[in-house]
């Protein structure tokens, strides 16, 4: 599958007036994202996630390295005019009506405004009563979701959001998420980055993790958050005796459930067996995972070691 | 086309700001008062009585068209020194609210061209300019041709020369702030240009005071560049009151104006392109 985008050795610093180095904010990434898919790019404050996505859209020049975006370069606006960006604290014209705001959006993009277009975006970020309203009388969560709007002007094969769901009510994420997830059936790529863990959990399927301006962790969030050869495993009340299970391998873990390591299929099903020989009903199987937090804990002290 | 877009969303933007509804406000309650207050009598083209609120104003008796010559001249001298002024205060923030974090990103991220932004900002602010000064030259024309029968678009004409001028000014202020995003110090650059362009006016009498060194040479260089607005705002004044001009002279600080405007747009793009947001 083509990628959607990708980049390679990336690296940009800051400096200051007279040329002296302040801060390294890219450090030689590498990533290539395939279309079609959701990316959640993760890291703590100052990691150079936002700075990223500006190379990634040519709004910053990285000192070295290659960005290829939707098979063309950043500075070219074909490849822009593909691309939907909510950036972290979007400045709306506070006098101007959401409905003309994405006239404008419409126009840059070299698109035709139709109000029955327009009208329809409002209507799915949950703005329609507002559309008449003046935007400075918008709450965070509004400005939000009209800036999501904007993003979404064109249908964009690729959609890249800094901190989408910031200042939107718990419901809100909800919708926010759901309207990403028909982004997603769509066809569209999603590239999101988020300090919310929970929600780059729930809406994206790949993860990479920033550290430093260095990418520490890239790949499936399952893979990632997956424990390698352990399982979790629960029985029906009472069977078998904690005994039998400790004696096949098993350990307790919490609230009943047991935890076993095993390298593969035929050991897995060798343990089960044993359990269902000394009277176990299994109930309950599933891979052993972390969450997401975790992961970036354990990537940002391996990161840091 | 982008670039006209950039500049029609500039001009929605200024027609929600005090500055332009107050100027627009001032401008149509002044040629208001005009229709209503001010008595033309014109007998056989000439122009017998003038009474402002009932007074009379003006007691020879000469042809309308001559009497109106000065009106024009002065109000030519109003439109260019005030719409430089008002121009500067007015549009200072135009740049910088464009290149406001949150917004310039945005503005990025769209399939426009940084110097499209650029060229549309100041096509925009240009736009607001000519509007403006047409606006009160226009309407001045219509008020007082409707009472004298004088109709000329000469005042119209001298119009667009102070929106050429202040397009002069408003080219330094957008480099400023490519560099520097501050409306203070935009409006401190607009402000340093006309007294520059004041001064360039005067350059030969004003170096003929200055002794040899650096700071003459510096003075000769800056004024040699700096369009002389003293002398677009003379010859806007004889424009606008069917006064002789040189020949070929208004050309000349025409294409000297808008090639100074041109370089300094080109200083701006240049920047622009190069800079990170």
């Amino acid at each position: 599958m083509p990628a959607a985008f990708a980049v390679a050795s990336l690296h940009k610093r800051f400096r200051t007036r007279f040329g002296r180095t302040e801060s390294v904010a890219l450090d030689g990434v590498d990533l290539e994202v395939p279309r079609g898919e959701a990316f959640g790019l993760i890291g703590p404050n100052g990691a150079g996630k936002t700075t990223f996505i500006k190379c990634l859209l040519g709004i910053s020049h990285p000192d070295s390295g290659r960005v290829e975006l939707l098979g063309g370069r950043p500075e070219d606006p074909r490849s822009r005019a593909r691309v939907g960006y909510l950036p972290e604290r979007l400045t709306l014209p506070g006098a101007w009506t959401p409905r003309a705001f994405l006239a404008s959006v419409t126009r840059l993009k070299r698109l035709r405004p139709q109000r029955s277009t327009l009208d329809a975006l409002l209507e799915r970020v949950g703005l329609s009563d507002a559309a008449e309203r003046r935007i400075r009388g918008f709450s965070k969560g509004m400005r939000q979701r009209l800036g999501l709007a904007a993003a979404l002007v064109g249908a964009p094969e690729l959609l890249v959001l800094d901190e989408p769901t910031d200042g939107v009510d718990p419901l809100g994420r909800v919708e926010i998420r759901q309207l990403l997830a028909a982004e997603l059936s769509r066809g569209a790529t999603l590239f999101i980055n988020s300090h919310l863990l929970s929600e780059t959990e729930r809406i994206c399927t790949r993860i990479g993790i920033l550290s430093r301006g260095r990418l520490v962790r890239s790949g499936p969030l399952d893979v990632l958050t997956a424990v390698q050869q352990r399982w979790r495993v629960r029985f029906a009340d009472g069977q078998p005796a904690p005994e039998a299970l400790i004696a096949l391998g098993f350990e307790p873990g919490e609230g009943g459930v047991w935890e076993i390591a095993a390298p593969d299929a035929p050991a897995l099903n060798h343990a089960l067996d044993g359990a269902r020989a000394a009277g176990g009903l299994l109930v309950e199987l599933e891979r052993a995972s972390r969450d997401l937090e975790d992961v970036l804990t354990e990537a940002l002290a391996a990161g840091a070691a | 086309m982008t670039s006209v877009a950039v500049a029609l969303d500039l001009l929605r933007e200024a027609a929600a700001r005090r500055w332009f509804l107050a100027l627009g406000l001032a401008l149509t309650s002044l040629l208001l008062l005009l229709v209503t207050s001010l008595r033309l009598e014109v007998v056989d083209g000439a122009l017998a009585a003038t009474r402002l609120f009932g007074q009379p104003l003006y007691h020879n008796i000469q042809a309308a068209d001559v009497a109106l010559r000065p009106v024009f001249r002065v109000a030519s001298q109003i439109v260019f020194w005030g719409g430089l002024g008002f121009g500067v205060l007015s549009c200072a923030d135009f740049a910088p609210a464009l290149l406001s974090p949150g917004r310039i990103e945005h503005l990025l991220s769209l399939p426009v061209r940084r110097w499209e932004l650029l060229a549309g900002t100041f096509l925009g602010v240009l736009a607001l300019a000519l509007g403006g000064a047409i606006y009160a030259s226009a309407g001045l024309v219509l008020v007082l041709g409707a009472k004298t029968g004088v109709w000329t678009a000469w005042p119209v004409i001298s119009a667009v020369l102070a929106a050429v001028a202040f397009g002069s000014v408003y080219a330094g202020m957008l480099a400023v702030t490519v560099w520097v995003r501050s409306a203070a110090l935009s409006a401190a650059a607009g402000a340093s240009l006309i007294v520059l362009g004041l001064l360039a006016t005067h350059r030969i009498p004003i170096l003929d005071l200055m002794g040899q060194g650096v700071g003459r040479a510096l003075f000769a260089g800056v004024t040699a560049v700096v369009p002389p607005l003293g002398k677009l705002a003379d010859a806007a004044g004889a424009l606008a009151s069917s006064g002789p001009l040189a020949p070929g002279g208004l050309l000349r600080l025409l294409a000297g104006t808008i090639a100074f405007a041109g370089a300094l747009l080109a200083v701006a793009v240049w920047r622009f392109d190069r800079r990170d947001f």
